[in-house]
């Protein structure tokens, strides 16, 4: 019996390339428009007062909890071809794994997005408005000021969406092609198929390159933080 | 180009702030704003920066009901305005980004971007203006520097550069100098002078009655929920017409 | 084993070969089924995919043999059509089907295939291929149940010796069989001490924690060949394809999610997949299909002899449903 590194080192490229390539694609525009989603609702939380403040407030935090299958299971029956959502023709797509991944990442931003917003002094924003800042320049002067906690939450929500199983498994269906193309199959996903196969040696191989991976997308985001400040 | 509170009655729940207020920035004139902590020397410049409407009353511009017109144009009268408060709240960048911050906003969407573009790949130039700001104040040398490394003093003087650097018609000073050291308010108070050389309207509320004496041309005095005597510095400090007013002076002069 | 690891045949080119697609799956559909396939394939103009997928809902245990990937590129190959393969529990291909979320279903439960079929939500049932369970356990045998032909009194045996046991305990064909075995022997599975675990999970893992515990499992040949050089279980108690009891066998179905119901379903392309996999080809490749040189299925649906009882439900008497 060979070790099992040698065992798996003739990997079908193909195969690891394209589960990558779909774990990427997923998670990142999830991370992508949920950012896109919770900031300004981020910034309307931190700064303005309204009835239903706490309400949403408490939503979000329970949303960051919420069980990943729990949501799987919603979109999968919404999206299903039975289901309201059905003529979108989604399900057992990467696109329904995107929809699952921003309802998981969501709260996951917003809520580390709100304490870091919050923490940029109410002076600093009357200062931006006092130079003539439009409500507008005032959230961008936020943001900015607020960037390494919204870098945190951003990192923190795409080590949710990347990392988790339970709803890309529901709603994508784990499908990968017979000559080894992946079509909804994640390093997730494909880290269950093996598991459940008994090829623990496979599986651990491929939660180091998940883990590898999370590392260099942490890296590459700390890194434009700080290269950020060549041009101040 | 003279901005003014016109008849201001203005309050917080059930408390009243001001009853019935009137305060005039001519170009070129520099008027001190004095009374006790707490009086609302504060709230008076921010009404009149166009932070909040007043409940009742005006702030013209060129007589000219700020409140009552459109958007756009109150965004305009608004942006010939520059407020230096008593925190300097740089941003976290350097010290040109923070200087350059009116000058950018000012821009179209397609300009600023433009720039930002040019600047990650190092092409843009300094905006004149903006140089000439910083070196009103006296920090020229320091304008790439990391504006959260400056002392409390230098980065009071690159908030007054901010202010100064998109070439406002009115400044309004909220306690600028309260938190610095001699030699830093000096630089301030040089600045001033020079925004008054440029025919900038100032008002400067202030607790420091020798500031008052030394930089403003007209005083005015604000006590409980109104400004009870306006006129020349030395008129103030030495005849005022009020009674209280003496009192006021006379209580703070002690220090 | 998947076919894209090592030992696998080379990767498939999506070439469609010019042949006439009436005549293709005329060859392949036995019974005189009135699928008109119109695939809207370009005519083979090129080895071009026509872009369009047929979605096949089944089990683990049957996608985990890695025989479908062995079916569907052919298929794929000769109909430019992509397979689309969602494997998870019995219960939830079933449901799949019944949501109109897949075009074609193959589980190995025919109870569960027949109340798919009186609900109308599938329809042209086949019986696909046969497979058998065994009964794995560790190789001192502590139950002494090596050899036997009686499924029933194996499963005594294990009792009486309170050997480990691990069940699927997730409704599936295999977890289905074993209930129906233990209520042979006039058992209940809630009586039973700590030596019986309930997995929750499907046959791969199921077999890990068997070999792990020094357990005894109900699993199907399938899973169990290609899991054999994984673990140290021995088979015990062999299915009735190497002669073993009857009780053990485990056949296979496939259907097509009806149209009339669920209007967004593939039919055409179902029951081109259908005829496929029920054809002289697909059947070949399934007898000749062997992991770790065992063969593990015995194609079924080809017969000289009518078979009617595979159209209908097992309980069917005659009558035609409602009205």
């Amino acid at each position: 019996m060979l070790s099992p590194l040698v065992v798996d080192a003739p990997f079908e490229w193909h195969y690891i390339r394209s589960i990558i390539r779909v774990s990427l694609y997923v998670s990142l525009t999830a991370v992508v428009l949920s950012t896109l989603f919770s900031l300004p609702i981020a910034l309307v939380l931190g700064f303005t007062e309204f009835r239903g403040k706490t309400l949403l407030t408490s939503l979000i935090n329970t949303g960051m909890g919420f069980p990943s299958v729990v949501v799987g299971l919603i979109v999968l029956f919404a999206l299903s071809n039975d289901g309201p959502l059905g003529s979108w023709d989604l399900v057992f797509t990467p696109e329904a794994m995107i929809i699952s991944q921003f309802v998981l990442a969501a709260p996951v931003i917003t809520g580390v997005s709100l304490a870091a917003v919050g923490g940029v002094e109410q002076n600093v924003r009357d200062a931006a408005y006092a130079m003539g800042g439009t409500t507008v320049d005032v959230a961008l002067v936020t943001i900015k000021e607020a960037r390494y906690g919204i870098a945190t939450a951003v990192l923190a929500g795409f080590g949710r969406a990347i990392s988790e199983v339970g709803s890309v498994l529901i709603v994508g269906g784990n499908i990968a092609g017979s000559d080894g193309t992946s079509v909804t199959r994640t390093l997730t996903t494909a880290i269950q198929l093996e598991a459940r196969q008994g090829r623990f040696e496979t599986a651990m191989l491929l939660g180091a390159i998940l883990v590898v991976l999370v590392l260099l997308v942490n890296a590459i985001v700390v890194r434009l933080g700080n290269g950020g400040g060549r041009y101040r | 180009m003279t901005l003014e509170a016109i008849d201001v009655h203005h309050g917080y729940g059930n408390e009243t702030v001001f009853d019935g207020v009137s305060l005039s920035v001519p170009p070129g004139e520099i008027v001190a704003i004095i009374g006790p902590s707490g009086v609302g020397k504060s709230t008076l410049l921010r009404l009149l920066a166009l932070f909040d409407a007043p409940d009742q009353g005006s702030i013209a511009y060129d007589s000219e009901d700020v409140w009552e017109l459109p958007d756009q144009r109150r965004l305009e009268h608004r942006r010939r305005i520059g407020m230096v408060f008593q925190e300097a709240s740089l941003f976290d960048a350097s010290v040109r980004r923070n200087v350059e911050y009116g000058l950018r906003v000012r821009q179209s969407w397609p300009d600023r971007i433009r720039h930002e573009l040019s600047r990650l790949i190092g092409t843009a130039n300094g905006t004149h203006s903006a140089i000439d700001a910083i070196e009103t104040v006296g920090l020229g040398d320091r304008i790439d520097q990391d504006a959260t490394s400056l002392s409390g003093g230098e980065a009071q003087r690159v908030a007054f550069a901010r202010a100064l650097a998109y070439e406002p018609d009115v400044l309004l000073l909220d306690e600028p100098t309260s938190d610095l050291d001699p030699r830093n308010t000096a630089e301030i108070e040089a600045a001033i002078r020079e925004a008054k050389q440029r025919d900038i309207g100032v008002a400067i509320a202030t607790h420091d009655m020798h500031q008052a004496k030394r930089i403003a041309d007209s005083v005015a005095v604000l006590l409980e929920t109104d400004i009870i005597e306006v006129g020349e510095t030395e008129a103030i400090f030495e005849t005022p017409t009020d009674d209280r007013t003496r009192k006021f002076i006379q209580g703070e002069l002690i220090y | 084993m998947q076919t894209y690891f090592p030992s696998a045949p080379d990767v498939v080119s999506m070439a469609i070969q010019r042949r006439p697609l009436l005549a293709a799956i005329g060859s392949g559909v036995a019974v005189g089924l009135s699928g008109c396939a119109a695939l809207g394939a370009d005519g083979g103009s090129g080895p071009e995919s026509s872009g369009e997928t047929v979605t096949l809902a089944t089990t683990t245990s049957t996608y985990d043999t890695g025989l479908l990937d062995a079916l569907n590129a052919p298929f794929e190959e000769r109909y430019g059509v992509t397979v689309n393969t969602i494997s998870d529990g019995t219960g939830a291909a079933i449901e799949t089907g019944r949501r109109g979320d897949s075009d074609v279903v193959i589980v190995h439960a025919r109870s569960q295939e027949d109340a798919l079929i009186e609900s109308g939500d599938a329809i042209n049932r086949r019986d696909l291929m046969v497979n058998d369970y065994v009964i794995l356990g560790p190789s001192d045998d502590p139950a002494g149940i090596a050899g036997d032909d009686d499924a029933v009194a194996a499963f005594e045996a294990i009792v009486d010796s309170e050997s480990t046991f691990v069940s699927r305990g997730d409704n599936s064909g295999t977890h289905t069989r074993e209930r129906d075995i233990w209520e042979a022997a006039g058992l209940e599975t809630a009586e039973f001490g700590g030596w019986y675990r309930d997995a929750g999970q499907g046959m791969g893992a199921v077999i890990v924690q068997a070999d792990r515990t020094d357990g005894y499992t109900l699993a199907d040949r399938g899973t169990a060949r290609s899991m054999a050089t994984e673990t140290d279980l021995e088979v015990h108690v062999d299915g009735p394809i190497d002669g073993g009891p009857a009780l053990l066998a485990n056949p296979y179905g496939i259907a097509a999610v009806n149209p009339a119901v669920h209007d967004s379903v593939h039919y055409d392309l179902a029951m081109a997949y259908i005829g496929f996999v029920t054809g002289t080809d697909g059947q070949a490749i399934i007898e000749d299909y062997t992991v770790e040189g065992t063969q593990l299925f015995v194609p079924a649906a080809l017969t000289e002899d009518p078979e009617f009882g595979q159209y209908v439900p097992e309980t069917w008497d005659g009558s035609d449903g409602d009205e």
